[in-house]
């Protein structure tokens, strides 16, 4: 295991590339690719801003565009970084079918473009957070510790599922319709104070998703300290995802390049 | 001399299962039927091969198409993993299997070439060293910033081969690489080959190419049929593999 982790560290320098190509490719006109990284976030914040506090009844939740970034880019990124990592093993079948690398360096590449992607949309979040006048707090130096946790469960789901799409093909349109349900069992659109207090507990301990949204909002949106019970909860939920991940996928990544 | 390839009796099984569930639904659908279990074809690309190659020795490789051989580079480049027996390995491997050696269609070669050489192991500052080099070897001037797709066949395993032979492994696989590219570039890659072989790298060659494999190797295999059929000097060799060649009619 740990000679495993060493030479997918050796690999650095490959899945720097790879996660630029996945940036390059995404963004092929790059002086507007940079520009739709935050034009999306964007265009999505204004929508849900008009539905949700001007077409439905208020639901009563001040300053809404930072209320909902807080939720919305976390989740793009874990959403974008699973969809993306589902594929890009069978993607690559000319990579892995001639050359040997550690194959693990394919999804966790791509979490790692999502994840400088999410990096360049939080910046939208900081400018709404300062328009807003949301008073910035130290409570903000727990980001880096969230942003690490969500990129080792994205890293463990991309494992897992990438090598999964490999023998059954379905995978991804499986994970498209899972996620959307995810998306909504989430408090991204809502509070979790809407959910009902008997379940709350459950989803914050089912959905690493929604225990991490809710600590963004915690630092971001609110100005207050990370519910640090939870932030362990998640932190050891990731962690185990990443094993599982890292397990199974070198279970089946012998079979990878006899498959593609 | 102690043996830096080293394969044990091995065998490689590839399951051909046309037949297996190649999706949720599909198995789903065939679990609520009970016809889980399928009549999967077996094919055995390799079976009980057992050789070993010394360092800095330059072994042919000769067989009819579909003998095992491409497999047996897989397994030396530990790209798939024997079903029975051992692969024994002592030295880092560089090669070039296949046409193309899994470069990016939509990336510039200079990409690519930052690319692949990545995937091979070498730091980013390892292939700044080389670039110029890979670029002069290849003959690729200015198509160096071109996307790849618009490459010609012969550029594209130009590049394949530059990139390859840069890596400074012990071990160069070399599958074909003759079969493509022009008179000039081919004997610019035997002109390669034998550079790496006078600095006491071990090389492994495929080829169709009988003269050559001949001409340039110590020893050389042939298989056939999965099977090792063949191992000694280049001249005993051929005879063989054109006797089988014959016999195949």
């Amino acid at each position: 295991m740990f000679n495993q982790i060493r030479l997918i560290l050796r690999y650095g320098h490959a899945i720097r590339n790879i996660a630029v190509r996945d940036l390059k490719v995404r963004y092929s006109n790059s002086v507007l690719g940079i520009v739709w990284s935050f034009f999306n976030p964007l265009l999505m914040t204004l929508v849900y801003t008009v539905v949700f506090t001007f077409m439905l009844r208020d639901l009563g939740i001040p300053k809404y565009p930072v209320f909902i970034l807080a939720g919305l880019l976390p989740w793009n990124f874990f959403n974008l970084a699973t969809l993306g990592a589902i594929t890009v093993v069978t993607a690559n079948g000319h990579l892995i079918g001639r050359l040997y690398f550690p194959r693990e360096i394919l999804p966790i590449a791509i979490v790692v473009s999502n994840a400088i992607n999410f990096l360049i949309a939080l910046v939208l979040l900081f400018a709404f957070v300062v328009i807003y006048r949301i008073p910035l707090t130290l409570y903000v130096l727990w980001l880096p510790v969230l942003i690490v946790i969500q990129i080792a469960l994205s890293i463990g789901i991309g494992l897992f599922l990438s090598a999964i799409h490999v023998f059954f093909r379905d995978t991804q349109q499986i994970m498209e319709v899972l996620l959307l349900a995810w998306f909504f069992v989430t408090p991204i659109l809502y509070p979790l104070e809407r959910i009902r207090e008997v379940t709350r507990p459950f989803v914050l301990l089912l959905n690493p998703l929604a225990a991490l949204i809710v600590n963004y909002r915690q630092i971001l949106y609110v100005g207050a300290p990370p519910n640090l019970g939870v932030l362990a909860a998640t932190f050891v939920e990731a962690l185990l995802a990443l094993i599982v991940g890292f397990f199974i996928f070198r279970r089946l990544s012998h079979a990878f390049a006899e498959e593609l | 001399m102690s043996a830096l390839i080293r394969f044990d009796h091995v065998s490689k099984k590839y399951n051909l299962h046309a037949d297996r569930p190649r999706a949720f639904t599909q198995a789903f659908v065939r679990l609520m039927r009970g016809q889980w279990r399928t009549a999967g074809d077996e094919f055995w690309a390799l079976s009980d091969v057992c050789f070993e190659i010394p360092e800095g020795q330059m072994v042919g490789i000769l067989g009819p198409n579909g003998s095992g051989k491409t497999t047996a580079l897989k397994l030396m480049s530990n790209i798939i993993r024997p079903t029975r027996g051992r692969v024994h390995v002592g030295a880092s491997v560089a090669g070039l299997i296949g046409l193309g050696a899994g470069f990016h269609p939509d990336l510039t070669g200079r990409d690519n070439i930052y690319l692949n050489g990545s995937l091979l192991g070498l730091t980013r500052r390892e292939v700044d060293r080389r670039f110029d080099e890979i670029v002069e070897f290849a003959e690729l001037g200015d198509f160096i910033h071109v996307q790849l797709r618009r490459y010609s066949t012969g550029m594209q395993v130009r590049l394949g081969f530059a990139v390859a032979v840069s890596v400074d492994a012990q071990i160069v696989l070399a599958d074909e690489v003759l079969a493509v590219g022009d008179e000039a570039f081919q004997r610019k890659c035997l002109d390669r080959i034998r550079e790496l072989r006078a600095t006491g790298r071990t090389i492994v060659f495929v080829s169709h190419d009988v003269v050559t494999v001949e001409l340039m190797c110590d020893r050389v295999l042939v298989f056939s049929s999965g099977q090792l059929v063949e191992d000694g000097p280049p001249a005993q060799a051929v005879q063989h593999y054109h006797s089988l060649m014959a016999a195949h009619g």
